[in-house]
């Protein structure tokens, strides 16, 4: 691992990350141990951010399934190569990213929609409140528009950019974190941020009040 | 639109934090964990193909070749740096002291360099000369101080050392003469005017009566004469027999008349020739 990384995750990585990471790691050398059985505490941890992640790059639940579960494979295949150079969350997230991208390059025609129920619960109920003064079946119908048109909104983007935005506004990573799973500088993450977002105001404009 | 006004405004990040709440439901998960069991078990159980192993089989095989480079590494730097055994230090017998002719030969002979044969001869040489004069065989051991892994060690110490010193000594008693006369080659002049006599004397001895041995004696006896060293024992006694067996001669005189016979034809020349 070069300084530069080093200096860059001693500055950025946040306390709770650390411990984080520290305990990842210690169940990692478990599963390099031999204790195959550790690695359910990891499946269980991150199955839920990766399938977010996955999901909200196809827009497909089945491929998203597929593809998390495919990734945890991967991970397990080459938990003996991980050496805690990042944290595991960071690996299993280019893992993920990685397969998912290969996938999409590979059915770049075939894609359709299969969208998961929107919960409603305290974290969003604010913004449907906002968006929406509708009341019944009314409301459901409008939800359920909305998701569509941002649905068909990200995948108009193209795959860069849409990991982009996905793992900084869905998902909550840093620029830092993100420009580490994409294996690119975090200039080009912001550019790329800068550029999704302005076309996603293009395209939901009519949802939107400024 | 004074109503849509008053309400709150929404951002694309607003919008974008609606994804989080498309969540599947709890039985999802259990499908979910049943095929990822399914596909672990798998993986375990199918060969991976051989183009996957390749990157582990060489971080795991990487080790041989680095070995075998550090031992050829080791053992080329062993060889570049290997100093012979240093030489055994002998005094010189003070000025006027008398020396011996054997001395004398194995002082001339002495200068040769592998450290082998140094040891060999010098052990000869005290073998030699250990009436003559006071030797000190001690090997300085000062370089041996100084570099003590580098230095190898004794050449007495070591079995071919004492294989060659013994073949030598083996040699001496066998075939003194053919020792004498081979040392000879490098003695003094009087040691070599010795040896010319002994060999005139065994070709005198040899059983022919011919003129051409007559001539080829007297030659052989004035090139004696000359500084070139005397052939050995086995050469000159090869020669003997060769000077006298009969056979030869006639074979000579034969030739010899072969050659009237061709220049017959030809008067004018041996006439310009006379």
């Amino acid at each position: 691992m070069n300084l530069s990384k080093v200096f860059t995750k001693a500055i950025i990585s946040s306390p709770e990350r650390q411990q984080e990471a520290d305990a990842d790691f210690a169940v990692v050398k478990q599963v390099q141990a031999g204790d195959v059985a550790a690695f359910d505490k990891l499946i269980l941890k991150y199955r839920e951010r990766v399938f977010g992640v996955v999901y909200n790059l196809t827009a497909n639940r089945e491929d998203a399934s597929d593809l998390t579960q495919d990734a945890f494979i991967k991970a397990f295949q080459s938990i003996n190569r991980f050496q805690g150079h990042c944290s595991f969350f960071t690996w299993l997230y280019r893992i993920a990213v990685n397969t998912t991208l290969s996938h999409l390059r590979k059915n770049r025609l075939r894609s359709f929609f299969s969208l998961e129920k929107l919960h409603e619960d305290g974290t969003n109920a604010e913004v449907l409140e906002q968006l929406t003064d509708k009341k019944g079946a009314d409301r459901d119908t409008y939800l359920q528009e909305l998701k569509e048109k941002l649905n068909e909104a990200l995948q108009k983007l193209s795959i860069p950019h849409r990991t982009v935005i996905t793992l900084f506004e869905i998902d909550g990573l840093s620029h830092s974190e993100i420009a580490e799973v994409m294996g690119c500088s975090e200039g080009t993450v912001r550019s790329r941020l800068h550029y999704a977002k302005q076309f996603l105001q293009g395209e939901l404009g009519k949802y939107l009040r400024s | 639109m004074p109503e849509l006004d008053q309400r709150p405004k929404v951002t694309v990040e607003d919008l974008l934090r609606l994804k989080r709440a498309e969540r599947p439901a709890p039985e999802f998960w259990s499908n979910f964990e049943r095929e990822l069991r399914q596909k672990q078990l798998t993986a375990l159980l199918e060969k991976r193909p051989w183009w996957q192993e390749i990157p582990q089989f060489l971080a795991r095989r990487a080790y041989l070749p680095v070995g075998a480079t550090a031992i050829l590494a080791f053992t080329l730097v062993s060889v570049k740096y290997y100093t012979p055994a240093p030489l055994a230090q002998v005094d010189a017998p003070p000025a006027g002291s008398p020396v011996s002719v054997d001395r004398e030969a194995a002082a001339l002979v002495a200068p040769v360099t592998s450290p082998l044969v140094n040891r060999s001869e010098s052990s000869a040489e005290e073998t030699l000369v250990a009436s003559a004069a006071p030797v000190s065989a001690q090997a300085s051991p000062e370089p041996i101080e100084l570099m003590p892994l580098l230095v190898a060690p004794r050449a007495e110490e070591t079995p071919s050392a004492r294989l060659l010193a013994a073949n030598l000594a083996r040699l001496e008693q066998s075939d003194a003469d053919f020792g004498d006369n081979a040392l000879s080659t490098r003695l003094s002049a009087p040691v070599r005017e010795q040896a010319v006599a002994l060999a005139t004397e065994e070709l005198a001895s040899v059983p022919t009566h011919s003129a051409r041995r007559n001539r080829l004696l007297a030659q052989y006896g004035g090139r004696q004469l000359n500084p070139e060293p005397a052939p050995p024992a086995v050469v000159r006694e090869r020669l003997a027999r060769r000077l006298g067996d009969a056979e030869v001669s006639d074979r000579s005189n034969r030739l010899a008349r072969d050659m009237d016979s061709f220049s017959t034809p030809m008067p004018q020349i041996v006439a310009l020739r006379f």
